[in-house]
């Protein structure tokens, strides 16, 4: 079953696009796993 | 001077080793003791399973690298505990018995004055009968010897398909009701899949999903809602697309009790004993406890003080429903409450409760992931242990001013879709907090929106391809290695 569009799949795997995204990731993962932890009491 | 001893060189150990060596003097001695002489970046071992990469792309012999950075190694098993040492041995210890070599089966004390039980968990596939890696046409990916011999079985049967008008079935998930680490067979299944279209066999495999999991994308912890493309999306929906899309089926609440060749029995939510036959499979063990026993000062028995499965630390263990839980109960210094010296990070640690919903069968059979604590967590754990450590050495006086509970982590699930440099796929998942924290987070499934986002594309297997090469290179301790987070 076709769930994800043939747009959708080529802006996925389009490499340009995707070279953006991969700094884009990078970023806000970096963000939200070294922004720090602590405790909850 | 302090002697710290560190049980197991995983992700766990081997970080809080790297940086105890780093930030403490040579005068303070740091001995890591571990069966395993290589380290292993685990994450990358999906990739071996389908013979992308060779084990020793994953791989590294641990001794070398800590002659060279003046820590000390052990290659050998825990045995047991003694916190207090016993009659002959004031200090306290573990007994180990060597696993290789001349020290084969050879027992020794080796004592501490900090333990850090990095040990990981018990890979339990006796748990579940028939189970055993590379028997009945079910293999494993847990380990990179596991994964390599997954491989060599799934292109024996590309090989076979591609020669004839063979149908295969393909089963990949948990191979147990209580398994946890769906992730891994997530990434499996997908890259398996993409391996079967690039060898243009992928019409003559149905490949099913086969999990504890009640939903869709629990992952063990009870799913998450996530930004998607500018929307909220159930992770749930999220990995339903992704499955219908590359006619992925799927098998839910099912606690797999016992494999035989080319055959699975499980037991549904509903009490109703299934088998689903399949060709090759990839099923992901319950993980437990290593079964240690630990000894007071006379040779009394005092394990219920130390473990409980996994190792007691400052987590609220109390009986309560499952309405009752709370971020509150996980731990936050993963210190032993009777023995202060005593830590346990990363999958070491007993959970307070899942985080997934319990569910039991109609029987009374328990079906529900249990909670993930691998990667990322275990890495940050494992260093906020050695700093606590570092503190109070530094000071003379406990210090446990560095605290991350599970309620309060982020976390970072890049998962393979597919490999290669075009035309790799990663599903990226992030989600905050791991715990899900209901009061704090009440109108977004317990997860703070704005840090718990989806992704689907090829970046997302660029990201995957270079942690794999950052992790590894921090993990070898190059220069400025401690720049890169855990």
């Amino acid at each position: 079953m076709q769930r994800i569009s043939i747009s959708q799949k080529r802006k996925m795997q389009n490499p340009f696009i995707q070279f953006f995204k991969f700094f884009y990731l990078n970023i806000r993962i970096l963000k939200i796993v070294a922004g720090g932890h602590g405790g909850t009491r | 001077m302090a002697k710290i001893l560190v049980l197991g060189a995983g992700i766990a150990g081997h970080t809080a080793a790297a940086h105890l060596r780093r930030k403490l003097s040579k005068e303070h001695e740091i001995l890591v003791v571990s069966p395993n002489r290589n380290y292993q970046w685990v994450p990358s071992n999906i990739w071996v399973g389908i013979g992308r990469m060779k084990p020793k792309e994953v791989i590294f012999p641990l001794e070398p690298l800590y002659k060279r950075k003046g820590i000390g190694y052990k290659q050998a098993k825990a045995v047991s505990f003694h916190p207090e040492g016993d009659s002959s041995e004031t200090n306290p210890y573990i007994l180990v018995e060597g696993v290789f070599g001349e020290k084969l089966g050879k027992q020794e004390k080796v004592t501490y004055d900090y333990l850090i039980n990095a040990t990981g968990p018990k890979l339990a596939f006796d748990l579940t009968e028939g189970l055993n890696p590379g028997t009945n046409k079910v293999y494993s990916v847990c380990t990179y010897d596991h994964a390599d011999h997954a491989s060599k079985a799934l292109h024996q049967l590309i090989n076979e398909i591609k020669k004839s008008d063979k149908k295969v079935k393909i089963l990949i998930g948990t191979g147990h009701g209580k398994a946890t680490c769906q992730g891994a067979a997530f990434e499996y299944i997908l890259n398996v899949e993409k391996e079967l279209q690039k060898f243009g066999v992928r019409d003559k495999a149905e490949i099913t999903w086969i999990s504890n999991e009640y939903e869709l994308g629990d992952f063990g912890m009870d799913g998450m809602l996530m930004e998607y493309n500018g929307f909220n999306m159930k992770s749930k929906d999220m990995i339903e697309m992704i499955f219908e899309d590359r006619g992925i089926k799927w098998i839910l609440g099912a606690a797999v009790n016992k494999v035989e060749d080319g055959l699975v029995h499980y037991e549904n939510l509903d009490g109703e004993f299934k088998t689903e036959t399949f060709d090759f499979g990839m099923l992901i063990p319950a993980f437990s406890g290593h079964g240690f026993q630990a000894y007071d000062k006379t040779g009394q028995n005092i394990t219920e003080k130390l473990f409980k499965g996994f190792m007691i630390v400052d987590a609220d263990y109390t009986s309560k429903p499952y309405e009752d839980w709370s971020v509150q109960d996980w731990p936050e210094t993963y210190q032993n409450p009777s023995y202060k010296n005593i830590f346990a990070p990363g999958i070491a640690f007993a959970p307070p409760h899942s985080i997934s919903k319990p569910r039991k069968s109609k029987n009374g059979t328990e079906i529900f992931p249990s909670p993930p604590r691998t990667g990322m967590p275990s890495g940050i754990t494992a260093k906020l242990v050695a700093d606590n450590i570092i503190d109070s050495i530094k000071l003379g006086k406990e210090s446990m001013h560095h605290k991350g509970s599970l309620g309060n982590m982020g976390a970072a699930c890049i998962a393979s879709a597919g490999y290669g440099l075009t035309q790799g796929s990663g599903v990226s998942i992030t989600t905050y907090p791991i715990v899900p924290d209901y009061k704090k987070y009440g109108e977004t499934g317990g997860r703070d929106i704005k840090k718990t986002f989806g992704d689907i594309g090829l970046a997302g297997h660029w990201v995957k391809l270079s942690l794999h090469y950052a992790f590894l290179y921090k993990a070898k301790m190059k220069p400025f290695w401690w720049l890169i987070p855990e």
